[in-house]
């Protein structure tokens, strides 16, 4: 009886000891629900019972699309053609408003970036259904998004065939040149003219959003079809979007949606009006001017992160925290102050440290007034932007 | 709506007919060949993945001997301009419809013999050329065929075609999922070739787990509907797709088997002999009343 319930213990205790230690391949437990690979309640070593493909889930591995590898030569398969030449960065740079790179790589685990053929079988006749063989797998990347732009599905657009009679010609990716996607043209703004009774227009300034408010394009643009830029026959997105005004083709919903991640406490007059408008104005929308320091600032300086710019106040010292005697260094202002002043308090000359106001005398001196009298040196100062 | 009437038709003679013949409609019987395996083998033609090649067109008529063009010749997608159906000189056809969730992707769908587990064309076989094989295909016997057609009026998808051209010895031809290339351990010949295996073949059973996995999956891409999982009683061929197939490619059919209803009126109406019995003995009575009349008008 005794050893009885002595191995009861020990089983018990290998059982709980062996369950509560992941082995190797698991750091990304943390973050992942066990149903995500494991079908059972309880995998074990012999029978992990793991889904077919947790597929994008499993993403860990995030590259930036200028640092990804340029060439990749793609002829594993090749019989009848040339190995294919794909220019990996291009698509990579491409992909980052659709998907971004999990658009293919979509079982990428926490280790290397894991080859296709290693879930994906290169015999078309074999037993494992459930998953595209290693030929499709390759093509369903492609295809879809090719014959959506290009209208084409012919197998001479990517592939050239081989020449009869000669070996395959070995490519040398060096003799390549390198192709990187080429900058994106954005346009500067676009008009767009609504149903909506009250401010029929909304112009959007596109730059002022991506330059000033330093929106990335990810943040608008994250499903993009490839056939929004890339289409054979239509005219480019650019070129349309500068026959202005553009007129609204996409349920108000649609539209709106990218908007309102920002913008979703707004009133509706803030974009909309009755007649095109002009950029981005501190003083007509918020009612307080930038002064020649701040309207060199970006917007983050003093806001926060674009996501969601933080309401500001007038005071000064809001953001101005060292706005205090001997810390701050008034020369900055293009007055630099005498021996006599140095060493003051602000609030002896700014009333109520308040300094849109004109500074006032009359606390020490009863004969002098500002701008007559200046307490110190008037120097020129350079304005340099600040980031 | 017109069919529905049509079928309803049917139903109602099909149950006047037993009712004469004093049998219940519900018995249908097997037609003698149909072999109905567990282990039949399927094609999952998933129709977001095919994307018009055409290269199953191609491969089909190559197995098959028939004349075709190269194969780079098929990129032409002019064809797409008209709906075609499957006939003696192409087995297998694509055809394209417009997709209304992105007009950029239209939806391909390749049509040929579905190779129904319940084949209205063995039932309706006068010679019993046709036969359902345990692996899955209905293939025919041209020895035995007749020529008389019957198994076109009576496929429900409208799939074997008759060299009309022909003067002498035309044959029934239709798909017959490359029986000869399976036979030996072979792959048909469109599965084989198909570049983005928009056409999976394997065990029927697995296959419709792998189908309803896929929709699971992607509840956005697919439209929760398997084609031919339960079309006139199941078929060989079973089709997923972005949009409702039977709003596109395919005829909206119950999932009741398509000879049910025709092997009910035939087998009714002859079962026991009682029908033509019964109209003899009616004709006969009718005969020896007008005479025993005639005779006494004479007397």
């Amino acid at each position: 009886m005794k050893n009885f319930i002595l191995l009861n213990v020990v089983i018990y205790s290998i059982v709980i000891f062996s369950q509560s230690k992941l082995p190797k391949n698991h750091s990304l437990s943390n973050k992942l629900n066990c149903k995500t690979c494991h079908v059972c309640e309880v995998p074990t070593k012999k029978d992990p019972c793991l889904v077919a493909c947790p597929r994008n889930q499993m993403v860990t591995v995030y590259q930036s699309a200028d640092k990804t590898v340029n060439i990749v030569t793609l002829g594993e398969l090749s019989k009848k053609y040339d190995p294919v030449v794909f220019f990996h960065r291009a698509h990579a740079q491409m992909s980052e408003m659709s998907g971004g790179c999990v658009t293919c790589h979509h079982y990428n685990t926490s280790g290397p970036i894991q080859p296709c053929k290693n879930c994906h079988q290169e015999e078309r006749k074999r037993e494992d259904i459930s998953k595209p063989d290693l030929e499709a797998a390759y093509h369903r990347q492609c295809i879809n998004c090719h014959r959506e732009w290009s209208h084409e599905n012919s197998c001479i657009s990517c592939h050239e065939l081989k020449k009869a009679g000669k070996v395959s010609q070995k490519i040398d990716v060096k003799k390549i040149k390198s192709k990187d996607h080429p900058k994106l043209k954005a346009p500067e703004k676009v008009v767009y003219e609504t149903l909506s009774r009250k401010g029929k227009f909304v112009t959007f300034y596109h730059d002022e959003h991506i330059n000033l408010f330093g929106i990335k394009c990810i943040n608008c643009h994250q499903q993009e079809n490839c056939s929004k830029c890339h289409d054979k026959g239509k005219p480019t997105l650019t070129q349309q979007l500068y026959n202005l005004p553009v007129k609204i083709h996409k349920s108000a919903d649609q539209h709106h949606k990218p908007c309102f991640s920002c913008h979703s406490e707004d009133r509706c007059g803030v974009c909309h009006s009755n007649k095109p408008e002009g950029p981005f104005n501190h003083a007509e929308r918020t009612g307080w001017a930038l002064n020649r320091f701040h309207e060199k600032l970006s917007c983050s300086k003093c806001h926060g992160n674009s996501d969601k710019f933080a309401k500001l106040d007038n005071k000064c010292e809001s953001c101005h925290k060292n706005f205090a005697a001997g810390k701050f260094d008034h020369s900055l202002t293009g007055l630099k102050l005498d021996e006599n002043h140095k060493d003051l308090d602000c609030i002896e000359c700014h009333k109520e440290k308040n300094f849109s106001n004109s500074p006032a005398c009359d606390n020490c001196h009863e004969d002098k007034s500002f701008p007559k009298n200046k307490p110190g040196k008037e120097i020129t100062i350079s304005l340099k932007k600040k980031k | 709506m017109e069919k529905q009437s049509r079928r309803e038709f049917f139903k109602t003679t099909a149950i006047v007919g037993s009712a004469i013949a004093g049998l219940s409609s519900n018995s249908t019987k097997a037609a003698p060949k149909n072999i109905l395996s567990e282990d039949r083998m399927g094609v999952l033609v998933d129709t977001t993945a095919c994307i018009g090649c055409r290269s199953c067109e191609w491969a089909c008529k190559t197995a098959h001997g028939i004349e075709t063009q190269s194969l780079e010749k098929y990129s032409d997608r002019t064809v797409f301009k008209n709906m075609r159906r499957p006939d003696v000189n192409a087995l297998t056809v694509v055809n394209e419809y417009a997709n209304h969730q992105n007009a950029q992707l239209p939806t391909d769908v390749k049509i040929q013999c579905m190779h129904c587990d319940h084949p209205a064309c063995v039932s309706a076989c006068i010679v019993g050329a046709f036969s359902k094989q345990e692996n899955g295909s209905v293939i025919w016997d041209t020895k035995k065929c007749i020529g008389c057609r019957y198994c076109m009026v009576a496929c429900p998808f409208q799939v074997p075609s008759f060299e009309y051209n022909k003067a002498i010895n035309p044959e029934i031809k239709k798909c017959d999922f490359c029986f000869e290339r399976t036979k030996v351990g072979k792959l048909p010949a469109c599965v084989e070739i198909c570049p983005v295996e928009a056409l999976t073949y394997g065990p029927r059973n697995d296959l419709i787990k792998i189908a309803r996995e896929r929709i699971k999956r992607n509840p956005d891409k697919y439209f929760d509907y398997i084609y031919g999982e339960y079309e006139v009683g199941g078929t060989s061929w079973m089709y997923i797709g972005n949009q409702d197939l039977r709003n596109v490619a395919f005829p909206k059919l119950g999932d009741k088997p398509a000879p049910g209803v025709s092997e009910a009126i035939q087998h009714g109406i002859f079962a026991y002999f009682v029908p033509p019995v019964s109209l003899y003995a009616l004709l006969g009575g009718i005969m020896w009343i007008t005479k025993n009349r005639k005779n006494s008008e004479e007397e």
